[in-house]
């Protein structure tokens, strides 16, 4: 029997709880695991065939990103007190493989290349750097974000790194030698209160499966910052002209919200967070095709390998799985 | 007696912007309704000559309630304490926010008090009654701090406004926070800004002798007028005339670009860098009671993400401001009070904001009358509660008054009527003062 991936016909299918707010999940590439970072400076690992959970504990502060090797091997994560730890994901108490000291302040971004080699990360300090997945050696140092970056891929099939800062702009980093490629500005989806702080900027960044499109995400239409009146927005680009496609909201649903993640589906749809809601939206498609409520703000989303199942870190301290999907 | 943690130190014993002259007359002039029939000439009871000369109070009020988790009193816990850390201060054992590494090493110079326990979570009513030191629940309206220190440190022979509010990038004006004291003793709005006070040069074609004459025909005019008929409204409109013509007069002492550009360099060259160096020029001055205002601490959203930009904002002007007060020793005549109506939520809401707080929160002062590297006051682990030493608004406001030598139980005569200067049932924290 096959799932046929359909969004109109999600359901939840499992909900795991720590008692501690979470910020970001991730699903390892083989599919046994499910990790999240939560805000008592541990990461929380539920094995997902029995939902038997493990708590990593090794960060001094919250954690915020993560990613795994291709292999599902290794777990890396990043955190606000400043370092990366590679983690020895698949045995039965992970230990950290490396800690790295990577930034002064927070580590905002993390990301794994596509043959598991590099690994790069972004923080406060206003830098992006790229080490060796193999020894922890730094491998190119970028500066010139203005601001602090939020996050960062690795351009697909490539070392060349893209990373949106937290005032709108985008770079994209040479893999060769971390020279500046080229710059792209994402102002609609930037503001600033009091000419103090920042506000939106690039939340998250991700490539559509295809790689012609780079789409940026986190809020626009923001009226009043400190009381957080804003809309979540996704802002996609042409990748090889830059040429900017129309955003992409929920109008569906009137509500404050951040996009906080962008998933694309391998048919073209875009997931994205819209505060208790998961969105969906055709490619290029102005307004979510649908909404799937859950009881609490989502932070993070990642598809299973199975591109069927969606989990979710909610700010409740649960990860909840919706199996997105009808059975053929 | 409540114990109080303590390291103790020896104490100290363009023109764009500003106040229009016609704006400072009218509004001065507007606000003459609320004091006919009430006599000028209130005067507090108690204060001491001696001990207030010179004396001045620096108010930074950080508008909308910055959170004392993420300024003075951080806490360790995993859920309410929030993602910064500690860091250790120039006095032994005080710690506060990693954001503040800059006033951390001006701690010796200062005083915190973490067991603030208000009962008003409205911006508008806690502002009331952190700057009046009352809680307002009759029709009595109550002057506010800076109506009070005004007053209370008022020299006759003084050429400037005693309760001056520093502002970048507009025009000012009086305010109405004086109450029975009379308008005279409220806050008048000057920018910081190249030039000094905006219109207060003379017109084309009018010469100072012309000038002079005018006034000198105002005077004759007004005097035979007085000789007949007496009152508040006459005299108060006749004192604004005279402060408009002292503070034309005085008008290079708005222009911070006078310094040199080391020192505004040093300060910083924003808005509330440059307002922190009107105010140290002001001290100088000796005006009694400077307000600087930075605002928009009222995160509900994203309280992490914003206190990181806004307390970097604060901290490295304010922490100059207060090494060059000591340095060139204006501190021991200054207290510098870091004013906020309240605080923020243990409780880290769904937007990652902090919602307020008035139930325990936290301040810091600096300067004189207080004993330096003093804490007073304890919260639980959490945050949530006082634990040691319960203060509220109408203690401070006695501590404030003491600490520059305003006798805080004394009374001011408005008219043969008695008003007392600070709540009577409350007193000072004796045991932050010098």
């Amino acid at each position: 029997m096959t799932t046929k991936f359909d969004p109109r016909a999600a359901k939840p299918i499992s909900d795991w709880e720590h008692h501690s707010k979470l910020l970001c999940c991730r699903v390892d590439p083989t599919g046994t695991y499910v990790v999240a970072g939560a805000i008592d400076y541990t990461i929380q690992r539920w094995e997902i065939a029995t939902g038997k959970k493990t708590s990593l504990a090794a960060h001094d502060n919250w954690v915020r990103t993560l990613g795994f090797s291709p292999d599902g091997n290794t777990l890396y994560s990043g955190a606000y007190d400043g370092r990366w730890i590679a983690w020895d994901i698949t045995s039965e108490t992970p230990q950290p493989i490396r800690v790295i000291q990577a930034h002064a302040g927070w580590v905002r971004g993390l990301a794994v290349s596509y043959d598991g080699k590099q690994i790069a990360t972004c923080g406060n300090d206003k830098r992006v750097k790229a080490w060796s997945a193999n020894d922890g050696q730094l491998l190119r140092e970028m500066v010139g974000h203005s601001n602090i970056p939020y996050c960062l891929q690795f351009v697909p099939n490539n070392y060349d790194l893209v990373s949106g800062d937290i005032v709108g702009n985008i770079h994209q980093w040479r893999g060769e030698d971390g020279t500046l490629v080229r710059s792209f500005t994402a102002s609609e989806i930037f503001f600033h209160i009091g000419d103090i702080a920042p506000f939106g900027g690039i939340i998250h960044l991700s490539f559509s499966p295809d790689g012609k499109k780079l789409t940026a995400c986190g809020l626009h239409k923001c009226s009043n910052a400190p009381a957080g009146n804003r809309r979540a927005v996704a802002l996609s680009m042409d990748w090889t002209t830059g040429e900017k496609r129309p955003k992409q909201e929920c109008l569906k649903k009137d509500i404050d919200a951040t996009m906080w993640r962008v998933a694309y589906h391998p048919d073209g749809t875009m997931i994205g967070n819209v505060a208790k809601d998961i969105g969906f939206w055709n490619p290029d498609a102005e307004d979510a095709f649908h909404l799937v409520e859950t009881p609490s703000d989502i932070f993070d989303l990642d598809l299973h390998p199975n591109q069927i199942d969606l989990y979710t870190a909610h700010f409740d301290g649960h990860v909840r799985c919706h199996r997105l999907g009808s059975s053929a | 007696m409540a114990k109080m943690t303590m390291n103790r130190y020896k104490p100290c014993g363009t023109i764009d912007h500003g106040i229009g002259r016609r704006q400072f007359m009218g509004e001065f002039l507007m606000g003459m309704g609320a004091i006919a029939g009430t006599s000028l000439f209130s005067h507090p009871i108690g204060a001491s000559e001696v001990t207030q000369r010179g004396k001045s109070v620096v108010v930074v009020y950080l508008n909308g309630g910055i959170s004392q988790f993420e300024s003075w009193d951080p806490k360790t816990d995993l859920e309410t304490g929030g993602p910064f850390k500690s860091i250790p201060t120039s006095v032994p054992g005080i710690h506060i926010s990693e954001l503040l590494p800059y006033t951390a090493q001006q701690m010796h110079h200062m005083a915190l008090i973490r067991s603030i326990s208000t009962d008003l979570d409205d911006h508008g009513l806690a502002n009331n009654i952190v700057r009046s030191g009352r809680t307002t629940r009759s029709a009595t309206e109550y002057p506010e701090l800076g109506a009070v220190v005004s007053k209370g440190l008022e020299r006759a022979d003084f050429p400037l406004p005693g309760h001056i509010t520093t502002m970048v990038g507009g025009s000012g004006g009086r305010a109405n926070n004086a109450a029975y004291l009379g308008p005279q003793y409220a806050s008048v709005a000057i920018g910081a800004e190249k030039g000094g006070i905006v219109n207060t040069q003379l017109p084309d074609g009018m010469t100072v002798t012309a000038d002079s004459r005018r006034h000198d025909w105002r005077r004759f005019v007004n005097g035979r007028h007085r000789s007949k008929v007496q009152s508040a409204e006459m005299d108060a409109y006749t004192q604004c005339y005279e402060q408009a013509l002292r503070l034309m007069e005085k008008r290079e002492l708005f222009d911070i670009t006078r310094e040199a550009e080391s020192v505004q360099e040093a300060y910083g060259k924003t808005e509330f860098g440059k307002q922190l160096l009107l105010a140290r020029r002001l001290v100088e001055a000796e005006v009694p009671f400077i307000e600087i205002q930075h605002g928009g601490w009222d995160f509900h959203h994203n309280n992490f993400e914003f206190h990181l930009h806004y307390v970097a904002d604060f901290d490295r002007p304010f922490a100059h401001f207060i090494g060059d007060l000591h340095q060139r020793g204006l501190l021991e005549r200054t207290l510098v009070i870091v004013m906020t109506e309240f605080g923020r939520t243990p409780k880290i809401n769904a937007g990652y904001g902090r919602d307020h707080y008035p139930k325990a929160w936290s301040i810091a002062l600096a300067g004189c009358g207080i004993q330096h590297g003093a804490v007073i006051g304890k919260t639980d682990p959490k945050g949530i509660e006082v634990t040691d030493r319960k203060v509220d608004h109408r203690h401070l406001f006695h501590t404030y008054l003491r600490a520059v030598g305003i006798d805080s139980s004394g009374e001011f005569d408005i008219a043969g009527r008695r008003f007392p200067i600070a709540d009577p049932a409350f007193g000072p924290i004796k045991e932050l003062l010098a």
